[in-house]
Protein backbone atom coordinates (compact mmCIF):
# COMPACT_ATOMS: atom_id res chain seq x y z
CA UNK A 1 0.00 0.00 0.00
CA UNK A 2 1.08 3.42 -1.00
CA UNK A 3 2.33 5.86 1.69
CA UNK A 4 -0.88 8.00 0.25
CA UNK A 5 -3.01 5.06 0.46
CA UNK A 6 -2.24 4.73 4.38
CA UNK A 7 -2.56 8.42 4.78
CA UNK A 8 -6.19 8.00 2.95
CA UNK A 9 -6.93 5.29 5.24
CA UNK A 10 -6.14 6.95 8.40
CA UNK A 11 -8.33 9.99 7.69
CA UNK A 12 -11.46 7.56 7.51
CA UNK A 13 -10.39 6.42 9.98
CA UNK A 14 -9.90 9.63 11.81
CA UNK A 15 -13.63 9.92 11.51
CA UNK A 16 -14.01 11.90 8.28
CA UNK A 17 -16.22 10.71 5.74
CA UNK A 18 -14.27 9.07 2.57
CA UNK A 19 -15.08 10.95 -0.87
CA UNK A 20 -17.01 7.92 -1.80
CA UNK A 21 -19.77 8.44 0.75
CA UNK A 22 -19.80 12.35 0.34
CA UNK A 23 -20.42 11.66 -3.65
CA UNK A 24 -23.28 8.69 -3.24
CA UNK A 25 -24.95 10.90 -0.35
CA UNK A 26 -24.65 13.94 -2.94
CA UNK A 27 -26.15 12.33 -5.59
CA UNK A 28 -29.01 11.31 -3.83
CA UNK A 29 -29.77 14.75 -2.87
CA UNK A 30 -29.78 15.55 -6.35
CA UNK A 31 -31.92 12.74 -7.67
CA UNK A 32 -34.53 12.79 -5.04
CA UNK A 33 -34.67 16.82 -5.92
CA UNK A 34 -35.04 15.82 -9.39
CA UNK A 35 -37.97 13.33 -8.43
CA UNK A 36 -40.15 16.04 -6.25
CA UNK A 37 -39.50 18.22 -9.89
CA UNK A 38 -41.67 16.06 -11.69
CA UNK A 39 -43.65 13.89 -9.06
CA UNK A 40 -46.82 15.21 -6.69
CA UNK A 41 -45.37 16.89 -3.26
CA UNK A 42 -46.80 13.46 -1.24
CA UNK A 43 -44.80 11.16 -3.24
CA UNK A 44 -41.63 12.83 -3.17
CA UNK A 45 -41.42 16.39 -1.48
CA UNK A 46 -39.17 18.86 -2.28
CA UNK A 47 -35.98 19.48 0.27
CA UNK A 48 -37.25 22.91 0.23
CA UNK A 49 -40.33 21.48 1.92
CA UNK A 50 -38.88 18.89 3.78
CA UNK A 51 -36.40 21.99 5.60
CA UNK A 52 -39.13 23.92 6.24
CA UNK A 53 -40.81 20.49 8.09
CA UNK A 54 -37.34 19.77 9.94
CA UNK A 55 -37.77 23.81 11.15
CA UNK A 56 -41.17 23.55 12.51
CA UNK A 57 -39.78 19.86 14.16
CA UNK A 58 -36.83 22.30 15.65
CA UNK A 59 -39.35 24.47 17.05
CA UNK A 60 -41.15 21.58 19.51
CA UNK A 61 -38.40 19.33 20.43
CA UNK A 62 -40.28 17.95 23.13
CA UNK A 63 -41.15 15.04 21.26
CA UNK A 64 -37.78 14.01 20.53
CA UNK A 65 -36.40 14.35 24.01
CA UNK A 66 -39.22 11.70 24.91
CA UNK A 67 -38.54 9.41 22.37
CA UNK A 68 -34.93 9.52 23.27
CA UNK A 69 -35.72 8.97 27.58
CA UNK A 70 -37.94 6.19 26.66
CA UNK A 71 -34.77 4.69 24.88
CA UNK A 72 -32.27 5.96 27.28
CA UNK A 73 -34.32 4.63 30.12
CA UNK A 74 -35.41 1.37 28.91
CA UNK A 75 -31.77 0.71 27.53
CA UNK A 76 -30.26 1.32 31.09
CA UNK A 77 -32.84 -1.06 32.57
CA UNK A 78 -32.36 -3.50 29.68
CA UNK A 79 -28.51 -3.58 30.37
CA UNK A 80 -28.35 -3.87 34.02
CA UNK A 81 -30.99 -6.88 33.87
CA UNK A 82 -28.88 -8.37 30.89
CA UNK A 83 -26.13 -7.91 33.59
CA UNK A 84 -27.75 -9.28 36.27
CA UNK A 85 -28.89 -12.45 34.54
CA UNK A 86 -25.93 -13.10 32.47
CA UNK A 87 -23.94 -13.00 35.95
CA UNK A 88 -25.98 -15.54 37.59
CA UNK A 89 -26.09 -18.09 33.91
CA UNK A 90 -22.01 -17.21 34.85
CA UNK A 91 -21.95 -17.93 37.99
CA UNK A 92 -24.40 -21.36 38.24
CA UNK A 93 -24.70 -23.65 35.32
CA UNK A 94 -28.56 -24.49 36.39
CA UNK A 95 -29.33 -20.76 36.21
CA UNK A 96 -28.10 -20.71 32.43
CA UNK A 97 -29.73 -24.38 31.81
CA UNK A 98 -33.52 -23.08 33.07
CA UNK A 99 -33.23 -19.52 31.68
CA UNK A 100 -31.22 -19.65 28.30
CA UNK A 101 -34.60 -21.14 26.88
CA UNK A 102 -36.68 -18.91 27.76
CA UNK A 103 -33.87 -16.04 26.61
CA UNK A 104 -34.31 -17.74 23.63
CA UNK A 105 -37.61 -17.79 23.07
CA UNK A 106 -38.21 -14.38 23.74
CA UNK A 107 -35.75 -13.64 21.14
CA UNK A 108 -37.99 -15.40 18.84
CA UNK A 109 -41.13 -13.45 19.38
CA UNK A 110 -41.69 -10.88 16.67
CA UNK A 111 -41.39 -7.14 17.86
CA UNK A 112 -45.06 -6.84 16.29
CA UNK A 113 -46.34 -9.38 18.60
CA UNK A 114 -44.55 -7.50 21.64
CA UNK A 115 -46.29 -4.38 20.91
CA UNK A 116 -49.90 -6.12 20.71
CA UNK A 117 -49.11 -8.09 23.59
CA UNK A 118 -48.17 -4.83 25.22
CA UNK A 119 -51.55 -3.60 24.35
CA UNK A 120 -53.47 -6.65 26.09
CA UNK A 121 -51.55 -6.81 28.57
CA UNK A 122 -50.81 -2.85 30.54
CA UNK A 123 -52.54 -0.06 30.96
CA UNK A 124 -50.25 2.37 31.17
CA UNK A 125 -48.76 3.93 27.90
CA UNK A 126 -45.36 4.22 29.42
CA UNK A 127 -45.48 0.53 31.10
CA UNK A 128 -46.57 -0.71 27.57
CA UNK A 129 -43.53 1.38 26.04
CA UNK A 130 -40.73 0.08 28.43
CA UNK A 131 -42.39 -3.18 28.41
CA UNK A 132 -41.97 -3.60 24.68
CA UNK A 133 -38.39 -2.16 24.48
CA UNK A 134 -37.16 -4.13 27.30
CA UNK A 135 -38.24 -7.62 26.11
CA UNK A 136 -37.11 -7.10 22.96
CA UNK A 137 -33.36 -5.38 24.35
CA UNK A 138 -32.28 -7.24 27.75
CA UNK A 139 -31.74 -11.09 25.84
CA UNK A 140 -29.47 -9.37 23.55
CA UNK A 141 -27.52 -8.11 26.39
CA UNK A 142 -28.10 -11.34 28.67
CA UNK A 143 -26.89 -13.15 25.51
CA UNK A 144 -23.57 -10.88 24.73
CA UNK A 145 -22.42 -10.50 27.67
CA UNK A 146 -22.68 -14.01 28.55
CA UNK A 147 -20.24 -14.57 25.50
CA UNK A 148 -18.08 -12.24 26.50
CA UNK A 149 -17.65 -13.86 30.40
CA UNK A 150 -17.09 -17.05 28.58
CA UNK A 151 -15.28 -15.47 25.80
CA UNK A 152 -12.12 -14.66 28.51
CA UNK A 153 -9.59 -16.74 27.23
CA UNK A 154 -8.14 -19.72 29.39
CA UNK A 155 -4.53 -18.68 29.14
CA UNK A 156 -5.42 -15.17 31.05
CA UNK A 157 -8.08 -17.30 33.44
CA UNK A 158 -5.42 -19.76 34.58
CA UNK A 159 -2.85 -17.13 35.49
CA UNK A 160 -5.12 -14.84 37.42
CA UNK A 161 -6.80 -18.29 39.61
CA UNK A 162 -2.84 -19.42 39.96
CA UNK A 163 -3.04 -15.82 42.23
CA UNK A 164 -5.56 -17.24 44.62
CA UNK A 165 -8.26 -14.51 44.17
CA UNK A 166 -11.45 -14.73 45.70
CA UNK A 167 -14.35 -15.30 43.51
CA UNK A 168 -15.31 -11.35 44.13
CA UNK A 169 -11.84 -10.74 42.76
CA UNK A 170 -11.40 -12.86 39.95
CA UNK A 171 -15.19 -11.69 38.48
CA UNK A 172 -14.01 -8.08 39.34
CA UNK A 173 -10.52 -8.07 38.15
CA UNK A 174 -10.57 -10.56 34.97
CA UNK A 175 -14.12 -11.44 34.19
CA UNK A 176 -15.74 -7.79 33.99
CA UNK A 177 -12.97 -5.85 32.36
CA UNK A 178 -12.54 -8.78 30.21
CA UNK A 179 -15.73 -8.85 28.86
CA UNK A 180 -16.00 -4.82 28.41
CA UNK A 181 -15.39 -5.27 24.46
CA UNK A 182 -18.75 -7.89 24.65
CA UNK A 183 -20.56 -4.96 25.91
CA UNK A 184 -19.94 -2.30 23.74
CA UNK A 185 -20.82 -4.26 20.66
CA UNK A 186 -24.31 -4.90 22.56
CA UNK A 187 -24.81 -1.99 23.30
CA UNK A 188 -24.03 -0.46 19.76
CA UNK A 189 -26.69 -3.44 18.44
CA UNK A 190 -29.17 -2.21 20.82
CA UNK A 191 -28.96 1.41 20.21
CA UNK A 192 -30.07 1.02 16.79
CA UNK A 193 -32.99 -1.72 17.61
CA UNK A 194 -34.10 0.37 20.13
CA UNK A 195 -34.77 3.23 17.99
CA UNK A 196 -36.44 1.49 15.60
CA UNK A 197 -38.35 -0.54 18.19
CA UNK A 198 -39.51 2.68 20.12
CA UNK A 199 -41.23 4.07 16.87
CA UNK A 200 -42.84 0.98 16.35
CA UNK A 201 -44.13 0.97 19.78
CA UNK A 202 -44.87 4.86 19.66
CA UNK A 203 -46.92 3.90 16.70
CA UNK A 204 -49.54 2.06 18.73
CA UNK A 205 -49.53 3.30 22.29
CA UNK A 206 -48.44 6.53 22.83
CA UNK A 207 -49.82 10.03 22.65
CA UNK A 208 -46.45 11.67 22.92
CA UNK A 209 -42.99 10.89 20.92
CA UNK A 210 -41.40 10.78 17.57
CA UNK A 211 -43.34 7.73 16.46
CA UNK A 212 -46.51 9.32 17.18
CA UNK A 213 -45.67 11.77 15.42
CA UNK A 214 -44.61 9.84 12.10
CA UNK A 215 -48.06 8.14 12.40
CA UNK A 216 -49.92 12.13 12.53
CA UNK A 217 -48.23 12.72 9.40
CA UNK A 218 -48.97 9.80 7.99
CA UNK A 219 -53.20 10.29 8.70
CA UNK A 220 -52.66 13.55 7.12
CA UNK A 221 -50.68 12.57 4.10
CA UNK A 222 -47.23 14.80 5.20
CA UNK A 223 -44.75 13.04 3.33
CA UNK A 224 -42.49 16.12 4.16
CA UNK A 225 -42.96 15.60 7.85
CA UNK A 226 -42.35 11.88 7.46
CA UNK A 227 -39.29 12.13 5.66
CA UNK A 228 -38.10 15.18 8.14
CA UNK A 229 -38.93 13.13 11.30
CA UNK A 230 -36.77 10.19 9.73
CA UNK A 231 -34.14 12.41 9.15
CA UNK A 232 -34.35 13.15 13.23
CA UNK A 233 -34.67 9.39 13.50
CA UNK A 234 -30.99 8.84 11.79
CA UNK A 235 -29.42 11.70 13.71
CA UNK A 236 -30.15 10.77 17.00
CA UNK A 237 -28.66 7.20 15.84
CA UNK A 238 -25.71 8.30 14.58
CA UNK A 239 -25.22 10.64 17.52
CA UNK A 240 -26.24 7.88 19.87
CA UNK A 241 -23.14 5.94 17.89
CA UNK A 242 -20.57 8.43 18.19
CA UNK A 243 -21.33 8.63 21.71
CA UNK A 244 -20.61 4.68 22.32
CA UNK A 245 -17.44 4.58 19.73
CA UNK A 246 -16.15 8.16 22.23
CA UNK A 247 -17.42 5.67 25.02
CA UNK A 248 -15.50 2.95 23.47
CA UNK A 249 -12.34 4.85 22.65
CA UNK A 250 -11.61 5.47 26.08
CA UNK A 251 -12.59 2.23 28.00
CA UNK A 252 -10.42 0.24 25.19
CA UNK A 253 -7.32 2.87 24.79
CA UNK A 254 -5.14 -0.20 25.16
CA UNK A 255 -6.46 -2.17 21.52
CA UNK A 256 -4.93 1.10 19.37
CA UNK B 1 -5.76 -30.43 62.94
CA UNK B 2 -5.38 -26.85 60.87
CA UNK B 3 -2.33 -27.30 58.46
CA UNK B 4 0.90 -24.98 59.32
CA UNK B 5 0.86 -21.85 57.94
CA UNK B 6 3.42 -22.09 54.85
CA UNK B 7 5.49 -19.09 56.42
CA UNK B 8 9.10 -20.41 55.68
CA UNK B 9 11.04 -21.43 52.34
CA UNK B 10 9.62 -24.96 52.18
CA UNK B 11 10.79 -28.14 50.89
CA UNK B 12 8.81 -29.81 47.87
CA UNK B 13 7.78 -33.42 48.26
CA UNK B 14 6.39 -34.93 45.22
CA UNK B 15 5.18 -38.35 46.59
CA UNK B 16 3.46 -41.35 44.04
CA UNK B 17 1.95 -38.84 41.90
CA UNK B 18 0.07 -40.10 38.81
CA UNK B 19 -2.09 -38.38 36.84
CA UNK B 20 -4.76 -40.19 34.52
CA UNK B 21 -7.12 -38.44 32.43
CA UNK B 22 -10.13 -39.65 30.45
CA UNK B 23 -10.26 -38.25 26.66
CA UNK B 24 -13.48 -36.39 26.05
CA UNK B 25 -14.78 -38.16 23.00
CA UNK B 26 -13.69 -41.67 23.76
CA UNK B 27 -13.53 -42.00 26.92
CA UNK B 28 -10.49 -43.71 26.54
CA UNK B 29 -7.50 -43.34 30.21
CA UNK B 30 -4.68 -41.78 28.91
CA UNK B 31 -1.50 -41.62 31.63
CA UNK B 32 0.14 -38.04 31.67
CA UNK B 33 2.16 -38.47 34.56
CA UNK B 34 3.28 -42.76 35.11
CA UNK B 35 4.31 -41.97 39.03
CA UNK B 36 6.84 -39.56 40.79
CA UNK B 37 8.41 -39.70 43.29
CA UNK B 38 11.23 -37.14 44.10
CA UNK B 39 12.26 -33.95 46.51
CA UNK B 40 13.46 -30.37 46.31
CA UNK B 41 15.22 -28.65 48.77
CA UNK B 42 14.77 -25.15 49.18
CA UNK B 43 16.62 -22.54 47.74
CA UNK B 44 17.56 -25.70 45.18
CA UNK B 45 17.02 -24.60 41.09
CA UNK B 46 15.51 -27.51 39.18
CA UNK B 47 15.34 -27.92 35.89
CA UNK B 48 12.37 -30.58 34.43
CA UNK B 49 12.76 -31.47 30.76
CA UNK B 50 11.40 -34.36 28.97
CA UNK B 51 9.83 -34.94 25.46
CA UNK B 52 6.94 -33.06 23.95
CA UNK B 53 4.00 -34.21 25.92
CA UNK B 54 5.29 -35.75 28.06
CA UNK B 55 3.33 -34.88 30.97
CA UNK B 56 5.73 -31.53 32.02
CA UNK B 57 2.84 -29.38 31.62
CA UNK B 58 0.33 -31.06 33.46
CA UNK B 59 2.91 -31.60 36.48
CA UNK B 60 3.34 -27.97 36.14
CA UNK B 61 -0.19 -27.96 36.78
CA UNK B 62 -0.59 -30.39 39.47
CA UNK B 63 2.18 -28.40 41.17
CA UNK B 64 0.78 -24.85 40.70
CA UNK B 65 -2.69 -26.77 41.88
CA UNK B 66 -4.95 -25.68 38.75
CA UNK B 67 -5.08 -29.77 38.14
CA UNK B 68 -5.85 -32.14 41.25
CA UNK B 69 -3.08 -35.75 40.71
CA UNK B 70 -5.50 -38.92 40.34
CA UNK B 71 -3.13 -40.29 42.91
CA UNK B 72 -0.50 -39.48 45.23
CA UNK B 73 0.23 -35.79 46.44
CA UNK B 74 2.85 -32.72 46.28
CA UNK B 75 3.63 -31.94 49.79
CA UNK B 76 4.64 -28.37 50.23
CA UNK B 77 5.43 -27.62 53.59
CA UNK B 78 2.75 -30.02 55.26
CA UNK B 79 0.15 -28.49 52.06
CA UNK B 80 -0.57 -29.35 49.16
CA UNK B 81 -1.25 -26.90 46.42
CA UNK B 82 -4.27 -27.98 45.16
CA UNK B 83 -6.37 -28.99 48.18
CA UNK B 84 -4.95 -25.86 50.32
CA UNK B 85 -5.17 -23.50 47.22
CA UNK B 86 -5.53 -20.28 48.89
CA UNK B 87 -3.31 -20.99 51.64
CA UNK B 88 -0.56 -20.47 48.66
CA UNK B 89 -1.39 -16.90 47.78
CA UNK B 90 1.77 -15.03 47.80
CA UNK B 91 4.18 -18.47 48.12
CA UNK B 92 4.08 -19.12 44.73
CA UNK B 93 5.28 -16.98 41.40
CA UNK B 94 4.33 -18.79 38.22
CA UNK B 95 5.83 -17.52 34.85
CA UNK B 96 4.62 -19.14 31.81
CA UNK B 97 5.00 -19.41 28.56
CA UNK B 98 3.21 -16.70 27.29
CA UNK B 99 3.40 -13.41 29.58
CA UNK B 100 -0.75 -13.65 29.69
CA UNK B 101 -0.42 -10.16 30.95
CA UNK B 102 -3.94 -8.17 30.90
CA UNK B 103 -4.16 -6.46 27.78
CA UNK B 104 -6.34 -3.89 29.37
CA UNK B 105 -3.89 -3.01 32.32
CA UNK B 106 -0.57 -1.02 32.28
CA UNK B 107 2.53 -2.87 33.01
CA UNK B 108 2.30 -1.57 36.44
CA UNK B 109 -1.31 -2.35 36.84
CA UNK B 110 0.04 -5.74 35.98
CA UNK B 111 2.43 -6.39 38.10
CA UNK B 112 0.30 -5.06 41.18
CA UNK B 113 -2.18 -7.48 40.12
CA UNK B 114 -1.46 -9.88 42.93
CA UNK B 115 -0.51 -7.92 44.99
CA UNK B 116 -4.08 -6.26 44.94
CA UNK B 117 -5.50 -9.63 45.60
CA UNK B 118 -3.25 -10.42 48.46
CA UNK B 119 -4.89 -7.10 49.98
CA UNK B 120 -1.37 -5.20 50.28
CA UNK B 121 -2.05 -1.02 50.68
CA UNK B 122 -1.91 0.72 47.63
CA UNK B 123 1.31 2.39 48.41
CA UNK B 124 2.97 -0.61 49.22
CA UNK B 125 1.88 -2.02 45.75
CA UNK B 126 2.88 0.82 43.78
CA UNK B 127 6.60 0.79 45.27
CA UNK B 128 6.94 -2.71 45.36
CA UNK B 129 5.90 -2.73 41.33
CA UNK B 130 8.33 -0.08 40.90
CA UNK B 131 11.16 -1.49 42.34
CA UNK B 132 10.70 -5.17 40.29
CA UNK B 133 9.93 -2.85 36.99
CA UNK B 134 13.00 -0.92 37.69
CA UNK B 135 15.35 -4.12 38.48
CA UNK B 136 14.00 -5.69 35.25
CA UNK B 137 15.29 -2.25 33.43
CA UNK B 138 11.13 -1.56 32.55
CA UNK B 139 11.19 2.17 34.74
CA UNK B 140 10.06 4.08 31.24
CA UNK B 141 7.15 1.71 30.58
CA UNK B 142 4.80 2.31 33.94
CA UNK B 143 2.19 3.34 32.22
CA UNK B 144 2.33 1.16 28.85
CA UNK B 145 0.32 -1.47 27.45
CA UNK B 146 0.82 -4.53 26.90
CA UNK B 147 0.53 -4.28 22.90
CA UNK B 148 3.03 -1.28 23.18
CA UNK B 149 5.83 -3.52 24.22
CA UNK B 150 7.51 -5.88 22.67
CA UNK B 151 7.26 -9.35 23.36
CA UNK B 152 10.65 -9.87 25.67
CA UNK B 153 9.54 -6.54 27.69
CA UNK B 154 6.06 -8.53 28.48
CA UNK B 155 7.65 -11.61 29.26
CA UNK B 156 9.98 -9.46 31.48
CA UNK B 157 6.85 -7.53 33.17
CA UNK B 158 5.57 -11.10 33.90
CA UNK B 159 8.66 -11.86 35.76
CA UNK B 160 8.14 -8.44 37.56
CA UNK B 161 4.20 -9.47 38.41
CA UNK B 162 5.76 -13.07 39.95
CA UNK B 163 8.55 -11.73 41.81
CA UNK B 164 6.70 -8.74 43.34
CA UNK B 165 4.60 -11.18 45.64
CA UNK B 166 7.73 -12.29 47.27
CA UNK B 167 7.04 -16.24 46.63
CA UNK B 168 9.29 -18.26 48.55
CA UNK B 169 9.03 -20.70 45.35
CA UNK B 170 9.18 -19.63 41.48
CA UNK B 171 8.09 -21.57 38.87
CA UNK B 172 8.83 -21.52 35.39
CA UNK B 173 6.67 -23.11 32.30
CA UNK B 174 8.25 -23.23 29.35
CA UNK B 175 8.86 -19.47 30.05
CA UNK B 176 11.47 -18.56 27.54
CA UNK B 177 10.70 -20.54 25.02
CA UNK B 178 8.51 -18.19 23.01
CA UNK B 179 11.63 -15.85 22.57
CA UNK B 180 14.41 -14.86 19.85
CA UNK B 181 17.63 -16.53 20.98
CA UNK B 182 19.70 -12.95 22.38
CA UNK B 183 16.39 -12.31 24.32
CA UNK B 184 15.68 -15.63 25.53
CA UNK B 185 19.27 -15.47 26.47
CA UNK B 186 19.13 -12.30 28.30
CA UNK B 187 15.85 -12.47 30.02
CA UNK B 188 16.52 -16.51 31.00
CA UNK B 189 19.80 -14.50 32.64
CA UNK B 190 18.05 -11.83 34.66
CA UNK B 191 15.43 -14.25 35.86
CA UNK B 192 18.00 -16.90 37.33
CA UNK B 193 20.15 -13.56 38.81
CA UNK B 194 16.93 -12.64 40.76
CA UNK B 195 16.18 -16.26 42.11
CA UNK B 196 19.46 -16.79 43.33
CA UNK B 197 20.01 -13.32 44.44
CA UNK B 198 16.87 -13.43 46.51
CA UNK B 199 17.32 -17.43 47.49
CA UNK B 200 14.52 -18.45 46.33
CA UNK B 201 13.53 -22.47 45.44
CA UNK B 202 12.78 -22.76 41.40
CA UNK B 203 11.53 -25.19 39.27
CA UNK B 204 11.98 -24.86 35.57
CA UNK B 205 10.05 -26.70 32.90
CA UNK B 206 11.70 -26.56 29.49
CA UNK B 207 11.94 -28.78 26.41
CA UNK B 208 15.44 -27.12 25.93
CA UNK B 209 17.99 -28.83 26.97
CA UNK B 210 20.79 -26.36 26.57
CA UNK B 211 18.89 -23.83 28.59
CA UNK B 212 18.35 -26.34 31.09
CA UNK B 213 21.96 -27.48 31.69
CA UNK B 214 23.48 -23.94 31.56
CA UNK B 215 20.75 -22.65 34.32
CA UNK B 216 19.81 -25.39 36.84
CA UNK B 217 21.37 -26.45 39.88
CA UNK B 218 19.80 -30.02 39.04
CA UNK B 219 18.07 -31.50 36.04
CA UNK B 220 15.33 -33.71 36.46
CA UNK B 221 14.48 -35.99 33.44
CA UNK B 222 11.15 -37.46 32.48
CA UNK B 223 9.97 -39.74 30.54
CA UNK B 224 6.86 -40.80 28.28
CA UNK B 225 4.47 -40.73 30.53
CA UNK B 226 5.87 -38.93 32.79
CA UNK B 227 8.19 -40.52 35.73
CA UNK B 228 12.07 -39.55 36.51
CA UNK B 229 14.36 -41.53 34.06
CA UNK B 230 17.22 -39.33 35.75
CA UNK B 231 18.05 -36.77 38.27
CA UNK B 232 21.42 -34.97 37.87
CA UNK B 233 23.20 -32.89 40.32
CA UNK B 234 24.49 -30.45 37.51
CA UNK B 235 27.38 -28.43 39.41
CA UNK B 236 28.75 -32.12 40.66
CA UNK B 237 29.88 -32.40 36.81
CA UNK B 238 32.97 -31.32 35.44
CA UNK B 239 32.05 -28.23 32.89
CA UNK B 240 33.99 -30.40 30.12
CA UNK B 241 31.90 -33.01 30.50
CA UNK B 242 28.92 -30.98 29.69
CA UNK B 243 28.66 -32.01 25.80
CA UNK B 244 29.10 -35.65 26.43
CA UNK B 245 26.62 -35.36 29.60
CA UNK B 246 23.77 -33.43 27.04
CA UNK B 247 24.46 -36.72 24.38
CA UNK B 248 23.88 -38.81 27.08
CA UNK B 249 20.67 -36.75 28.56
CA UNK B 250 19.20 -36.69 24.95
CA UNK B 251 20.04 -40.81 24.52
CA UNK B 252 17.94 -41.54 27.60
CA UNK B 253 14.92 -39.32 26.65
CA UNK B 254 14.90 -40.59 23.05
CA UNK B 255 15.39 -44.16 24.40
CA UNK B 256 13.14 -43.19 27.49
CA UNK B 257 14.97 -45.66 29.62
CA UNK B 258 16.10 -44.83 33.48
CA UNK B 259 19.75 -44.27 33.04
CA UNK B 260 20.71 -44.66 37.00
CA UNK B 261 24.32 -44.11 36.47
CA UNK B 262 23.29 -40.39 35.67
CA UNK B 263 21.48 -39.96 39.02
CA UNK B 264 18.59 -41.63 40.61
CA UNK B 265 15.47 -39.61 42.20
CA UNK B 266 16.45 -37.66 45.04
CA UNK B 267 14.10 -38.16 47.90
CA UNK B 268 14.80 -36.36 51.35
CA UNK B 269 12.77 -37.05 54.42
CA UNK B 270 10.45 -34.07 55.97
Amino acid sequence: MSSEAVEAVDVAHAGRWPKETIVSLAAFVVLWQLASMVLPPFVAPSWARIGKSLADIATRPEFIAITVARVGVALVVSFLLGIAVAMAMYRWDAVERYLMPLVKLLMAVPVLCWILFAVLWFKFREVRIAFILVVVCAPIFVIDVLDGMRGVSKDLRDMVRALRPTARQFFWKLVLPGTVPAILTSWKVNLSLSIRVVTMAELVGATSGIGYALMQANETFSVADVFAWTVVLVLILMAAQIAVTWVERRLLVWRE
Amino acid sequence: MSAPALDASPDIHVRGLRKIYRQKGSGAAVVAIARLDFSIRRGEIVAIVGKTGCGKSTFFNILIGLEPPTDGLIDIGGLTPYGDFDRFRGHIGIIFQQDRLLPWRSLMDNVTLGLEIMGLDPGEQRARAERWLHRLGLDGFLRAFPNELSGGMRQRAALARAFAVNPEILLADEAFGHLDEVTARQIRGQFFDMVRDEGKTAILVTHQLEEAIDTADRLLVFGKPATVLADLRLRAWPPGELPSLRARIQSTIQNNEPDPELGRPQEISR
